[in-house]
Order: structure tokens, then sequence, then C-alpha cells
């Protein structure tokens, strides 16, 4: 079986290359205090105040948000840079 | 006079200067090691909530990440611990240290919101609870932690360029 290649309709910010598969998804929780959140972003991805606090925002209102992506590795690594930090973070395989 | 008001932290140049009240450093060095003895045990379903699956859809990689990374995300809890002991009573914190800091704030207050059941409470345990709830002193010191962390992140939060 072959996974199929990026729908049409994605989003730009969410496309994945077939060399980067996997995403990184941070959910939305009720303990961890949104500036905390900004500044893990900005800390472990360097993502500027604008990025992180998008991202931020986008977790807590919409329940989770698509935070880094990458091969298999680079997953597994910021997912378990996130979890240092105390997030709820998980990761998956584009279908 | 609040008790809010004290400065305990203050951006100074590159570090974070941490100044803490008597009895914050009281509280701290009765919470802290109750925190390294609940690592150490690995028993205590609070504890789930800081190493949430990696791998919601897929028992069999849940388990392989788990192995890979569990013993790493234990010695590193465990020396952010130590480093905030050491500085309790006034430190000057680098990076490595205010993460250190950060880390063990928020694993404090991700394990107490684990015994406030905070996923039903909701988020102002304070307010929420009946004044004789047996919880309620952990709901202060919950509170106590978050007001502690925001501190230090907005203090660190000039670390950054923009």
């Amino acid at each position: 079986m072959t996974a199929p290649i990026a729908t049409p309709d994605i989003d730009v910010d969410e496309s994945v290359s077939l060399d980067h598969p996997w995403k990184v998804v941070v959910w939305d929780d009720p303990v961890n205090l949104m500036t905390y959140v900004t500044f893990v972003f900005r800390k472990v991805f360097g993502y500027s105040k604008a990025k992180a606090d998008q991202l931020m925002m986008q977790v807590h209102i919409e329940g989770r948000a698509v935070v880094s992506s990458g091969n298999k590795e680079k997953a597994e690594l910021d997912v378990f840079r996130l979890h240092e930090h105390g997030l709820w973070a998980t990761m998956e395989q584009d279908a | 006079m609040s008790v809010f008001r004290h400065r305990r932290f203050r951006w100074v140049g590159e570090i974070v200067r941490v100044d803490l009240p008597p009895d914050d450093q009281e509280l701290l060095r009765t919470v802290l090691p109750q925190l390294r003895e609940m690592l150490m045990a690995a028993d205590d379903p609070a504890l789930r909530r800081l190493s949430p699956p990696a791998r919601a859809d897929d028992d069999d990689a849940e388990a392989a990440y788990r192995e890979m990374v569990d013993g790493d995300l234990l010695v590193q809890r465990l020396e952010a611990i130590e480093i905030v002991e050491e500085g309790i009573d006034g430190v000057d914190l680098d990076e490595a240290g205010i993460t250190a800091w950060m880390q063990s704030l928020n694993a404090l207050r991700l394990v107490l919101a684990g015994r406030l059941d905070i996923d039903i409470l909701g988020n102002d345990p304070l307010e929420d609870l009946d004044d004789d709830d047996p919880r309620m002193p952990i709901a202060a010191v919950y509170e106590w932690l978050g007001f502690l962390l925001g501190s230090l992140v907005d203090e660190a939060m000039n670390g950054f360029d923009d």
C-alpha cells in the first residue's frame, strides 16, 4: 500500500513533504499557563513571538495545533522536549 | 499589603535573579522532595500527566517510545529538581537554570492538578471548591505555583530578542 500524496486542499502551513510525514500536535489542557505555552514554543522551536502566540491561541481555541513536522526522529525529539516542559504533545503520521 | 507584591523573579541583564520570601522557600523545600519521591516510586496516577502518550493511536509504538524516553525523562526531571533546590534561598538563573525552574514548577502544578481533578473541577479550584473541602490546601498551593511560574515566565520572556 502506498500513502496518498498531499491532498490539494491542505493548508500551506500544514503541508508536509513525503520526506517529512510526521506531525507534532499539542493539545489543550486546563493546567498549563498560556504565557508558559508561548514561552515553550519560542524556546523549543525558536519561533517568533507572533508565531508562538498564534499557535498557543490555536491550541487554546481549537483544542489542538500542529506545532512542528519532520521525520520520525525529529518528531520524537520534539515530543520529548515538549513532555519535558509538561506540555501535552503527541505525534502522528499523515494518513 | 499583599504577599504577591514581593518581586520574586527579576530579569537582570542575561539572567533571572531569584528572591523568594521565606514562606515560599519553606513550601518549595516541602513539595520538591515529595515530587522527587513520587517520580522515583513511579506508581502514582497523578504522574500520568507528566508522561502523556506520544502515540495515542498505536499501543506498540507507544510502548517502544516509552521504553526509549522514560529513563531520560526521569533523569532530566530529577536534575531539574536538584537545580531548584540548590537555588531556593537565592540564585541567579542562566538559561539552563530558568528551564529547570520552569519545568519543576510546572511539574508540581501538573501533579497537583491530578490530585484536584482539575479536568472535572475547572482551573480555578480556590473558587470552585467548598470552603471545608479537604483539598483546599492543595488548591492554595496549586494557585501559588501558578503565580510563581507565571512571574518567572514574564521575566524570562525578556531573554528573547523581540
